[in-house]
This record gives C-alpha cells, sequence and structure tokens, in this order.
C-alpha cells in the first residue's frame, strides 16, 4: 500500500458531493402540484403567466438549495461540536445555540415584533449570539484557557434556562401565536426566495473557512487536549475556533430553517462508519451528505401528505430517532 | 319522579343548560366572542370577569382579567363568586374544577358562521335577556343575508384568506380553510375560498401551494396591534415575491386589521361587510350611520383600503 | 542540550516544583524518579515547552523554549504520555501519520514520503502488522508502542534530508515519555524498555522518561534525577545516585526496606 489513508477516502467524498448535486437538482421535480417539466423550460410562455415555471423557480428551487444549505451546514457543525467536546453523541444543540436561536424567534413571532430587516430572522440570530456569549463567559470565567467540560456544563444549563423561557414567551402569546411559533420549532425550509439564503450566506461561509482550518487540529485533538498540544497545535485556539465557528454556522442554519434536528449527529456517524475518522475526509463528506439528506427529508416531507405538508423536522426525527437508538445500543 | 328530575337536570347540565335557574347577576367569560354577545344584548352590567384578550366594548377592559384559553386565573374567577361562567370546550381542566366548586358552566365551542346567532339565543337565554337577544340574532341574520344577495350574481373571486404568517416575511403562512366561521364569513361576502377543498380551520400554505392556487385576492386577516398604516405598506410589498400571481398583478393585496373579522361575535356582519366591500367594491352599501348593527362604530374601515401607494 | 534552571511552577495556588535544576546532554537517556505527586508529570511538561514556568528557565540549545513555535518544537521534541485515549476510532497507520502534521504545510496532505516513515516507524516499534488495525481494539502494550511509532515520525526529518534511511530521528531530537510503563504488564514493561534502550543505544536518541519505577529506572537510564519535595535531590548515573540512601529519602521510607527494592 503506498498511497496514504486520506486517498482512500477521496472517492467516497466525491461521491457524497455528486449525492448532493444530484439531490438539488432532482427535487425541484417532485411536489404535491404536478408541473411539466417541458412546460417549465419553455421559454415561449411569459414567465408571470407560466405557473409550472414558478412554482419550480420560485417554490422549489430556493427550497432544494437552502434545504442543501441548512443539511451541510447542521452536518459539519455536528462533526465540529464532536470534536470540540471529543465525544461523538454531541450535537449542535448540545451548547445552546439553537435555544437561543429559538428563543429569539419565539419572542419575534409573539411580540409580532416587525424589524424593516426580515422578521424573524435576525431576532433568531441575536438570541443565539446571546446564548454563545452566556456559554462562551461562563466557560472561559474562572479558568485559563479552555475547560470543554465546563463548557459542556454551561451549554447543558443554557438549554434548559432558555427552553423555560421559551415555554414562557409561548405562555405569554395567545393562541394562534403559540401555534406558530410551535411550527416553527419544527422546521420550515419554505423560503419563497433566495433572501433568506443570501442572508445566511456570509455566516456559513465564514464558518467553513474556520472548519477548513480546523481539519488537521480535530484529529490532533481527538487524542487529547496534551498530545495535540505537543504536536504542534495552540490547542486553545484550535478549541476557540471550532466553539465559534460552529456555533455561527448553528444560529446561521437555524435561523433558515428552525432547529431541525438529527440531521447533526445521523450523517456524521454514517460518514464515519464509512469513510473513518480523519476530519479531513468526514468534514467535507459530511456536509455533502447532510446536504443531500436533508433535500431528501424536505422532499418526502412535501409529497407525504399533499396538499398539506409535514413539518421536516418530524421527518428527519422519524428518520433519525430509531437511528439515534440504534447507535447507543450499538456503543456497548 | 325524582329520578326524571335528576336525569332531566343531567341531561341538560351537558349540554350546558341548567333548568329553571334564577337569571345570573355575577357572570365571567373567558371567550370574548361571548363577552361582546353579552354587552350587546344588555347583560354588560352583570359581567364581572373577562379573558386577558377582550378588548370590545371599552367597558369589557374595566372588568377583572381571568386569563384566557391556555392560563385561566382559576383562583381569581372562583374569588368573584360568579353564578355563571362561560368558558371553552376544550378546557376540560377549567370545567372539571368548576363544577365541583359548583359554579353554573356554559361551554362553547368554535364553529359556523350560523353558530354565531345560535350562540347568541342561547347567551340571551341563558342571562334572562331572550327578547334582545333574539331581535340582534334576527337583525345579524338580516344583515348578512342582505351581504349576500348585493353580492349574489357577481364572479367570486378566488380568495387566500391569510389568518398568520411570519412578521416582515411571506413564511409561516397560514390560511383558512374550507371549515369554520373564517371561511363562512368569506364565502358570505362573495369570495370563494382558494383552499375551500381543505377540510380543516386553517392550514400552512407551503409557495408552491399558494402558487397552484392562483388566488385572485389575497386577504390578510390580522389583529390591529402593531399594524400603522406605513406597516400595512410595507407588508403589501412582500407579496411582490410572487408577481405571477393574479392577485399581484392586479394589485388586489388587502391586509384588514379590525377585529371584527377575527371575532365571532356580534359584530361579525360588519367583518363580512369589509370583506365583501374589498372584494366587491361599490356592490355593498355601507350600514347607516357608518356604524355596526350592534350600534358601535366599526374602527379600521380605513387601513382596509387598497394603498394608492405604487 | 536541555538545561532546566532553577524553575518553579504552581497550578493555581498549589506550588508544585520549588527550584528545580537539571540539564539534559545529548544521547543521554535519563530516568526522573519520584513518588507520585512529586511533579514529575509537571516537569516533562516544562520540558517539552508545553507549560511555560512561574519562574526561572527551561532552554534548548541555550534558548528559552518559549520562543520556538509550536510546530518547530514540535518537530524536535516530542512527548508520549502515560495513556492515550482516543475520542473517536483511528487506525495505528493514522495516529502514527498524524505525528507528521508539525512537517506538512497549512493545506498539505501527507505524501509517499511520510507514508514510508510512519511505515518504518511502525516497524522500528515492533507494530508494523498492526498498522491497519483500529488503535482501540490494542492491547495496552502495543497501543504504546503505537503512540512511540507516532512520536518518531514525529521526531524523523523530511524527505528531502540527505539521510537514505526512510526514518531519520537524528541526534538533535529528544523523546520524552511520561510513566512509559506504568499502566502495563510486566510483559509489555520489558518491551517497552527494550524498544527505548535500543533507540537510545541504536540511533543515539536523547529520551528522558519520568518513572516511580525503581527497576525500570535503574534498568535503562544512563542518568537518574530523584525527584522529591519539589526539587532535585540527587542526579547521576543510577550506579552512583541510586544508593539505599537516597531511595529511602526519596519515597520516605526506612533505608533498610530500600536495599531489597534496587536488587543487586
Amino acid at each position: 500500500m503506498t498511497t496514504p489513508p486520506i486517498r482512500r477516502g477521496v472517492p467516497i467524498v466525491a461521491a457524497c458531493f455528486v449525492a448532493m448535486v444530484g439531490a438539488i437538482l432532482l427535487a425541484p421535480l417532485v411536489g404535491s402540484t404536478t408541473i411539466s417539466i417541458a412546460r417549465v423550460f419553455d421559454r415561449a410562455v411569459p414567465f408571470a403567466d407560466n405557473i409550472d415555471a414558478q412554482i419550480f423557480f420560485i417554490a422549489r428551487l430556493p427550497r432544494a438549495v437552502a434545504a442543501a444549505l441548512v443539511g451541510g451546514t447542521l452536518a459539519a457543525a455536528g462533526v465540529v461540536f464532536q470534536g470540540l467536546l471529543r465525544n461523538p453523541l454531541a450535537t449542535p444543540y448540545t451548547l445552546g445555540v439553537s435555544a437561543g436561536a429559538s428563543l429569539g424567534a419565539m419572542v419575534a413571532i409573539t411580540f409580532n415584533l416587525a424589524l424593516p430587516i426580515g422578521g424573524v430572522a435576525p431576532a433568531s440570530l441575536a438570541g443565539a449570539t446571546l446564548a454563545v456569549a452566556v456559554v462562551y463567559a461562563l466557560a472561559t470565567v474562572r479558568h485559563r484557557g479552555f475547560s470543554t467540560t465546563v463548557l459542556l456544563l454551561a451549554g447543558v444549563t443554557l438549554n434548559a434556562f432558555f427552553s423555560a423561557l421559551i415555554l414562557f414567551v409561548q405562555y405569554m402569546g395567545d393562541f394562534a401565536q403559540t401555534y406558530r411559533a410551535l411550527r416553527w420549532l419544527m422546521g420550515d425550509l419554505d423560503v419563497a426566495g433566495y433572501t433568506p439564503i443570501l442572508t445566511a450566506l456570509p455566516l456559513v461561509a465564514l464558518a467553513f473557512v474556520i472548519f477548513a482550518w480546523l481539519a488537521r487540529p480535530l484529529n490532533l485533538l481527538s487524542l487529547g487536549a496534551d498530545a495535540a498540544s505537543t504536536r504542534g497545535i495552540d490547542v486553545v485556539r484550535a478549541q476557540r475556533a471550532a466553539f465559534f465557528g460552529a456555533s455561527l454556522a448553528t444560529g446561521a442554519a437555524v435561523s433558515v430553517g428552525g432547529p431541525i434536528g438529527f440531521v447533526g449527529i445521523i450523517v456524521p456517524h454514517l460518514v464515519r462508519l464509512v469513510v473513518g475518522s480523519d476530519h479531513r475526509l468526514v468534514l467535507p463528506a459530511s456536509t455533502f451528505f447532510g446536504a443531500a439528506f436533508l433535500v431528501g427529508c424536505d422532499a418526502v416531507a412535501r409529497i407525504v401528505l399533499a396538499p398539506i405538508e409535514l413539518p421536516v423536522g418530524i421527518v428527519t426525527a422519524i428518520v433519525g430517532g430509531p437511528f439515534f437508538l440504534w447507535l447507543l445500543v450499538r456503543r456497548r | 319522579m325524582k329520578l326524571a328530575g335528576w336525569i332531566t337536570a343531567l341531561a341538560l347540565g351537558v349540554i350546558g343548560i341548567s333548568p329553571a335557574q334564577p337569571r345570573p347577576t355575577r357572570i365571567v367569560s373567558l371567550v370574548p366572542a361571548v363577552t361582546e354577545m353579552l354587552f350587546a344584548v344588555g347583560a354588560g352590567d352583570r359581567v364581572v370577569g373577562v379573558s386577558s384578550f377582550d378588548r370590545y366594548p371599552p367597558e369589557a377592559a374595566t372588568r377583572a382579567r381571568l386569563g384566557a384559553l391556555i392560563d385561566p386565573d382559576v383562583e381569581r374567577l372562583l374569588a368573584l363568586r360568579p353564578d355563571l361562567a362561560i368558558v371553552y370546550g376544550t378546557q376540560s381542566d377549567l370545567i372539571s374544577r368548576l363544577t365541583r366548586a359548583g359554579v353554573p358552566l356554559l361551554r362553547y365551542e368554535h364553529a359556523e358562521l350560523a353558530d354565531i346567532t345560535q350562540t347568541l339565543r342561547l347567551v340571551g337565554a341563558r342571562v334572562g335577556r331572550d327578547g334582545e337577544a333574539s331581535r340582534l340574532a334576527a337583525r345579524i341574520e338580516d344583515e348578512i343575508a342582505n351581504i349576500r344577495r348585493q353580492v349574489a350574481g357577481r364572479p367570486r373571486p378566488r380568495t387566500a384568506l391569510v389568518i398568520g404568517r411570519e412578521p416582515d416575511a411571506l413564511r409561516g403562512i397560514f390560511a383558512s380553510g374550507g371549515v369554520g366561521f373564517m371561511h363562512d364569513m368569506l364565502e358570505a361576502a362573495g369570495g370563494a375560498n382558494a383552499f375551500s377543498d381543505v377540510r380543516r380551520q386553517s392550514l400552512q400554505v407551503s409557495a408552491e401551494l399558494l402558487l397552484a392556487r392562483e388566488p385572485e385576492v389575497i386577504l390578510e386577516a390580522h389583529p390591529p396591534e402593531g399594524w400603522t398604516p406605513a406597516r400595512v405598506a410595507r407588508e403589501r410589498q412582500l407579496w411582490r415575491a410572487f408577481p405571477g400571481l393574479p392577485a399581484v398583478r392586479n394589485d388586489r393585496l388587502h391586509i384588514l386589521t379590525d377585529e371584527v373579522v377575527l371575532v365571532p361575535g356580534p359584530r361579525v356582519v360588519d367583518g363580512i361587510r369589509l370583506m365583501a366591500q374589498v372584494l366587491h367594491p361599490g356592490a355593498v352599501r355601507r350600514a347607516a350611520g357608518a356604524s355596526g348593527a350592534t350600534g358601535y362604530p366599526v374602527r379600521g374601515a380605513e387601513a382596509s383600503r387598497p394603498s394608492r401607494e405604487p | 542540550m536541555i538545561r532546566v534552571h532553577g524553575v518553579h511552577f504552581g497550578y493555581d495556588d498549589a506550588p508544585v516544583l520549588r527550584g528545580v535544576s537539571l540539564s539534559v546532554e545529548q544521547g543521554d537517556l535519563v530516568g526522573i524518579l519520584g513518588p507520585n505527586g512529586s511533579g514529575k508529570t509537571t516537569l516533562l511538561r516544562l520540558l517539552a515547552g508545553a507549560l511555560a514556568p512561574d519562574a526561572g528557565s527551561v532552554t534548548l540549545d541555550g534558548q528559552p523554549t518559549g520562543i520556538h513555535s509550536r510546530r518547530a518544537l514540535a518537530r524536535r521534541l516530542a512527548v508520549v504520555p502515560q495513556e492515550t485515549h482516543l475520542a473517536f476510532d483511528y487506525s495505528a497507520m493514522e495516529i502514527v501519520l498524524m505525528g507528521r502534521y508539525p512537517h506538512l504545510g497549512p493545506f498539505e496532505v501527507e505524501g509517499p514520503a511520510d507514508l514510508a516513515i510512519a511505515r518504518a516507524a511502525l516497524e522500528t516499534t515492533g507494530t508494523g502488522h498492526l498498522a491497519e488495525r483500529i488503535f482501540g481494539t490494542l492491547s495496552g502494550g502495543e497501543k504504546q508502542r503505537v503512540v512511540i511509532a507516532s512520536a518518531l515520525a514525529q521526531l524523523s526529518a523530511g524527505a528531502d534530508e540527505t539521510s537514505s534511511a526512510a526514518l531519520s530521528v537524528g541526534e538533535r531530537s529528544v523523546l520524552l515519555l511520561d510513566e512509559p510503563t506504568a499502566s502495563l504488564d510486566i510483559r509489555y514493561q520489558l518491551e517497552v524498555a527494550s524498544l527505548l534502550r535500543r533507540l537510545h543505544d541504536e540511533r543515539r536518541l536523547t529520551i528522558v522518561f519520568s518513572t516511580h519505577d525503581l527497576r525500570f529506572a535503574a534498568s535503562i537510564a544512563t542518568t537518574v534525577v530523584l525527584l522529591g519535595r519539589g526539587t532535585v535531590l540527587r542526579s547521576g548515573p543510577p550506579a552512583t545516585a541510586l544508593t539505599p540512601g537516597a531511595v529511602a529519602d526519596l519515597y520516605d521510607i526506612d533505608e533498610a526496606l530500600a536495599v531489597p527494592l534496587l536488587g543487586t
């Protein structure tokens, strides 16, 4: 064998990429309404009169792109949080970012805040930022450096606290607002245009730049903080980068589609089963496969109960719940 | 005979009517629509407690606040020593507690347009204002029939009746399905519900569904809080994201911010009239004196006019 | 090569090292001996440059270890911890290849030369046949030897250096091991001991290890450093430094009991 192990994983990463592209191209072909592909691309019909084209280009295609963006981002964030906390059971939501984002969204929905910059999404990002700031402050207040144990405790505590606040905010709303808030929490990728995607894109791009830099450090962190340090990486800097990068990614993803669960844990696990644990392979493969996975789940959500839709979070939960149980049982 | 009497009492108790009771003098109502009815039939002075969402008539705001559907304040309610409590039929916990405390109950269920006047008569009978209730109910029914006549024969525009969405975004859109009083209001006002085939009171409408149904009119109905004319104008522009919709092309987008279209109470006829004025301009005459069937002035008629801004 | 001069170090309020001085010359095989809690691991981390002393200095070739970048330091000093617990499943080969990271550019990937170095490192520690095995499935002794192989790969020069052998661990490299035999059976202890001896004798590798095992220290070290009560009590070749008196003082036991511990 003259090839380093990492090269053996490259075809799989490429296959995941192809799966992602395929999913984005195929998903707009299916939906609750029957449309004719020929008519969609028929240039002779003006766009304003071409319902099939409008459904394809306004309703379905942006939605597939959003699903890919959110799925890929959540999967990658899951990988990074698992590497940071050195625990394969960590999820993007373990440290409270999603609870913060959800609280922001609940406040916006319940108190009907109409900020001129697009309503719920900025409120959700603000909530996520608050959660990240609080958790980070707690994790570093009495320690030089960065304690992942305290980070975990702070995150779990914040989750509980923010969840209580979320319930409180829902309680204050009237019935309709509470109902809408609950539906938001189940996840919704119906972006109806590219604006939410373009708003989240700079944050996601920045997060992925950080992830690219983190791939090798995450491998070394798996050996332990001391072992990583003596192999040449600045452990605290890498941990900080992982925490902020993954939180940024999670906050952006949740602000677009709500807190969609299970993607951040199922996908990294499935990918590791096939590709091994080298983060230089796991990160890109999880990103692409996560994108394809969520596009698929969203397609199912759209079709299963047509013309009404199942929230996508329910589909990922139905797929993910049994999978998660199997994981727990399998790990001795 | 005593047994028959008990059985009768039990049966009537299930329906929510207590036989031969003295007329109640301390009434609490957790249902805003029924509160309006109480005031409309002249029993308002006997209302001692209302829900946290009651805004109309203004006198109702002076009564004690007792929570609402999800969070009724049972202790406060009982402290008022009511001799009639009007609650939602789904508040089973509250109902069992009040029954144990011996408080006579009237259970309310959300239903269809025709049930509004039914409930009005029922409530009127219950509080000893049968005459006023019957007269008011008849007037409401006449008015509604009147409106139906005025719009009959006109083509019914396919209408999406949006009852909720995320602020400042076209996401999380909820619309009225083919069931319930809002759907009935729309039909009475001369519109055709674009989602009448969905047998639910409300459904979440995806972009795809909206595009597929090609509504000719989009009506949004929201409670007035927070809706300034500036906001109405701004949020109407959101729908430009769907340039192909007939409603957008013909600028038939209306945001109604008067609660008369949302409360299944005595002012429902004002709500229907509001909708009809928007769906069929000129076909429906304003009621005399620009006041509603109940004699109270109708707010919000201005906000509902299509914006003249480009 | 490495000089520790008057170093003080403490964690929060608890002082651990109070004025430690020692020097490690090139080609030494140094055993730092002391009871648990004497600060052996801390001293090792200071030697590796992973910790900075509160007072005093640690120098490598005359310069404070702090001025080197972590990567540069990692290419000269490699640490083998007492135990390695992985968060995820890696193969032995992947673990050894991680030792090459300090030699790779920002987005560079290991090449055939790095693979050759890794394979040679595994062969040197007698674990070549375990390359594709998952690390977590190995025995204690096998794990320890794989981690040592990873450290050797870390210290090895790159493919562009002038050596003809794949694994060229230079004379300027230092291998630091924290309690290398603490959690191992006798058999694996002997394996590791003979491996370290071989690395020292055949490749002139400078090795520093910490241990509380007298016989292990006495058997392979060229120099022993007795670390007790936060300072160096004695240092020198085992024959002269490991007297019953010194051992009794170090472990706070009766001198009479120390004699059989040293064997003959």
